[in-house]
């Protein structure tokens, strides 16, 4: 190995290290994602993500109960404990709220008017007054909280109501949404790479073109389509949309595909006396299983994660709302304030397509190659 | 939390209050503070088995939960069903919606402006005849409720589309109590105190404001809000009405003076918690927390009546935290000026239980049974304050009836490149050091470019 040409110690250090650099930075954002998919709000608003695994040392008031005070003949006295639990140490403490901090537990603070306030490091405390103490005094301390993560985040988002409705109203978009689209690009990428026939040309042409319309366009006219038809807004409509939305790319990538398969064993079909539909069915499609899968892949991808189309092409009642409707419409809050929430249901949603992704991967590599080399 | 003693009894105390919550929100006929004899006639005249009413729009989460207990109401008096569903996105959606032909029933606009424009392209429906009558007879200040409420149709003439329902107070300022009473600080009753309390704050060795601006795409929000009430206490409302239809410039010394008043205290690195350079990075969700760090990051929060969905979790108005008015200079005779905005009602498509769902808007118990529930204010003159579920909305509701001049948020009236655009991005470079007067030309430059 040591000989091989051009792999030099030094620069297969570089390469490596830079691969390991770039790897980190593309996953950092991920893993503040899911970091911050188990603290709630208060917690992520308080520090970043990255500090969480760190105990912090937290300032916190206490209210004591005036009512409580004993008297002797000069002073009157409130003791007691500032943790209902033992457990916790008091690191600091101060009897206002501009100087929280002030003193260090287990020594005696001298406040105004002649009071003073002991704390202990267990939290047990005596609040000494020469005058009677009418109001209820507060009590600042500090202590170290230990990190807190909880899983409360994903249990709203899974326990929240038509969660499972939402569910399956995403899988019945995705799958039609995926499927329909490559039954047709398939027999028209056939069409157009191997059968001649005048306008071909110009059709594949203005397939190209197609691909560059942004969706956004179409969506008001295609949605008045469907109310005059009378499809109006419905899964079947939706599922059009998305076919539609996907063909370009789905003809374009097959066709090209397609067209690199080599002609001899497409002709000598044909001499052996098979139709132009045996030899789709028999050769072509098996062969251009790559690019049918990692299409469907694109496309899955697409339709799973997809909020624009499906909040133009169905109904805006909660029984037809697919994921992301509900985490965007319902979950997140009336001002989307709840990150956590938006985090934990990001990795909610994710699953599915990750699952996808994984086990069609080896297809997509092969697939993204398709067409550009002939 | 569950450790602290006393933060245990205090966490008694709020499920003892989700209890009472509870019971509150479980309301039945006949029963409580609430209108109920307009309900029965309007309920006795009204049968649409049968129908159903399609409404959209801004409410989502638990404010749709809220409102929803309100339609239930409507079902319950008329048999008619009331499908509400709300959008993180209204705005688009609603457009999208009208166009092409698949309209609910009712639209629920937050902004004016949206309204108007929907209606100059014919896709509302006026209001029946007389609403605007009624609006400006029971309506506190209710000409000015008719008159935001109206707009030209496709034709230009003037009609009533939208019925307002739910106010929401701008001109407040949150603060917590109890720092306020240890550091020994009066409520300010003008302006000038204001100012010399932020100054004393200061020389205390605190900081007295938090500011933020952030809010994504939308960020500057916040200080338009600030200038509009600064506009209001230091010009008269007339003056107000024509910068907002820029018959008063944008990069007019008035208004330029506005905007440098709200320098005075988001541009002073002393008077604001982080340093002014701070002021358009934080979140407007995350700014009012300074109020309750420990020691005080800051001492007071300028933000409209439905900021305490922000405040940490537990947080109780009226103990924990509370409001005042902001006051108005005692030296300008300009009285006690309000500025607020508010959701309206339209019609997108119509039908008869459209009609009579307008109708039982306008009943006192459509608003009290959202009062008595929280986060939620109203004109409606007509109502009984003993429903507000708190007495903080009780406050802010007296607040908005004892208001000698209410205007409503003008980045929300002038037109969508101005009010949610330029003026938006004018105040993230002015927050940021850029020069007032220039600032404000170059509004007022691409207000003229519109046209």
């Amino acid at each position: 190995m040591d000989n091989i040409a051009g792999s030099r110690p030094a620069l297969r250090w570089v390469t490596q290290i830079s691969v390991i650099l770039l790897v980190l930075i593309w996953l950092l954002p991920t893993v503040g994602l899911l970091v911050s998919s188990f603290r709630d709000r208060d917690q992520i608003s308080q520090s970043g993500w990255w500090m969480s695994p760190f105990a912090v040392v937290q300032n916190f008031g206490v209210k004591i109960d005036a009512g409580t005070a004993t008297s002797t003949a000069d002073q009157f006295t409130i003791t007691g404990n500032i943790f209902e639990e033992a457990g916790s140490e008091v690191i600091r403490f101060g009897g206002s709220r501009a100087a929280p901090t002030e003193f260090k537990a287990g020594d005696t603070a001298d406040l105004t008017r002649n009071r003073s306030l002991t704390v202990q490091i267990d939290g047990s405390f005596v609040y000494t007054s020469p005058e009677e103490i009418t109001r209820d005094p507060t009590v600042y301390f500090s202590l170290a909280s230990p990190p807190e993560f909880s899983l409360e985040n994903y249990e709203t988002i899974m326990t929240s109501s038509n969660m499972d409705r939402a569910f399956i109203n995403t899988l019945t978009v995705t799958i039609p949404a995926t499927i329909i689209p490559i039954l047709i690009a398939a027999f028209a990428a056939y069409a157009l790479a191997w059968m001649d026939f005048a306008g071909r040309g110009l059709i594949i042409a203005i397939v190209v073109g197609l691909l560059v319309v942004p969706l956004q366009l179409a969506l008001v006219p295609l949605l008045q389509f469907h109310n005059k038809i009378g499809i109006g807004q419905s899964f079947l409509g939706i599922w059009m949309a998305h076919t539609g939305f996907g063909l370009p790319l789905a003809i374009y990538l097959l066709r090209n595909y397609m067209v690199g398969l080599p002609r001899d064993i497409i002709e000598s079909a044909k001499v052996d006396g098979a139709t132009d539909f045996q030899v789709f069915i028999k050769i072509v499609l098996p062969l251009s299983f790559p690019a049918l899968a990692s299409f469907a892949i694109f496309q899955f991808l697409w339709t799973w994660n997809d909020l624009l189309v499906a909040k133009v092409f169905l109904p805006s009642n909660s029984e037809s709302w697919v994921m992301t409707v509900k985490i965007a419409d319902d979950l997140l809050g009336s001002r989307g304030g709840d990150w956590g929430i938006l985090a934990a249901a990001a990795f909610v949603s994710i699953a599915v397509p990750l699952i996808v992704f994984f086990t069609m991967q080896r297809y997509l590599v092969r697939g993204l190659l398709a067409g550009s080399v002939k | 939390m569950k450790r602290l003693a006393l933060g245990g009894a205090s966490a008694l105390a709020l499920t003892a209050g989700m209890a009472f919550a509870d019971a509150h929100t479980a309301f039945v006929v006949g029963e409580g503070d609430f209108s109920w004899e307009s309900y029965q006639a309007f309920a006795d005249a009204n049968d649409l088995t049968g129908q159903t009413v399609e409404i959209t729009g801004p409410w989502t989460g638990n404010e749709k939960e809220k409102v929803d207990k309100v339609f239930d109401f409507f079902t319950q008096a008329t048999g008619a069903t009331v499908n509400y569903s709300g959008s993180d996105s209204f705005e688009q959606d609603i457009v999208i919606s009208t166009r092409s032909g698949s309209a609910p029933n009712l639209a629920v606009f937050p902004q004016p402006g949206l309204a108007a424009d929907l209606a100059s392209q014919g896709f509302l429906t006026p209001l029946a005849d007389g609403t605007a009558e009624w609006v400006a007879e029971n309506f506190a200040a209710g000409q000015s409720w008719v008159d935001l409420g109206t707009y030209a149709d496709a034709d230009g003439n003037d009609a009533l589309f939208g019925l307002f329902y739910r106010v929401d107070l701008k001109s407040l300022v949150w603060y917590s109590p109890e720092a306020f009473d240890e550091a020994g600080y009066d409520i300010p009753q003008s302006m000038e105190e204001l100012k010399s309390l932020t100054d004393q704050i200061v020389e205390d060795g605190g900081t007295p404001w938090c500011i933020g601006l952030g809010s994504g795409a939308a960020t500057g929000w916040p200080a338009t809000d600030w200038v509009e009430d600064m506009m209001l206490r230091t010009q008269s409302p007339e003056d107000y009405d024509a910068w907002v239809a820029n018959q008063l410039k944008f990069d007019d010394p008035k208004v330029v003076a506005a905007i440098e008043e709200f320098g005075y205290f988001a541009r002073n690195d002393a008077y604001v918690s982080g340093g002014s350079s701070a002021v358009a990075n934080t979140d407007f969700r995350e700014s009012p927390a300074g109020l309750f760090e420990i020691p005080p990051a800051c001492y007071m929060h300028r933000q409209a009546s439905f900021i305490p969905a922000f405040f940490p979790e537990g947080t109780k108005v009226g103990t924990d935290v509370d409001f005042f008015y902001f006051p108005a200079y005692a030296e300008k005779d300009l009285g006690k000026p309000v500025l607020g905005a508010g959701t309206l009602f339209g019609i997108t498509k119509p039908s008869d239980a459209t009609t009579a769902f307008i109708e039982f808007l306008k009943l006192p118990v459509a608003h009290e049974l959202w009062m008595a529930q929280g986060g939620f204010l109203t004109a409606h003159a007509g109502v009984n304050s003993a429903t507000y579920a708190d007495d903080s909305l009780r406050g802010q509701g007296e607040i908005l009836r004892n208001a000698t001049t209410f205007r409503f948020d003008a980045s929300d009236l002038m037109p969508g490149e101005i009010g949610a655009g330029a003026f938006w991005t004018g105040m993230v470079d002015y927050s940021t050091g850029a020069d007032a007067a220039e600032v404000a030309k170059g509004i007022q430059t691409r207000w003229d470019a519109m046209r």
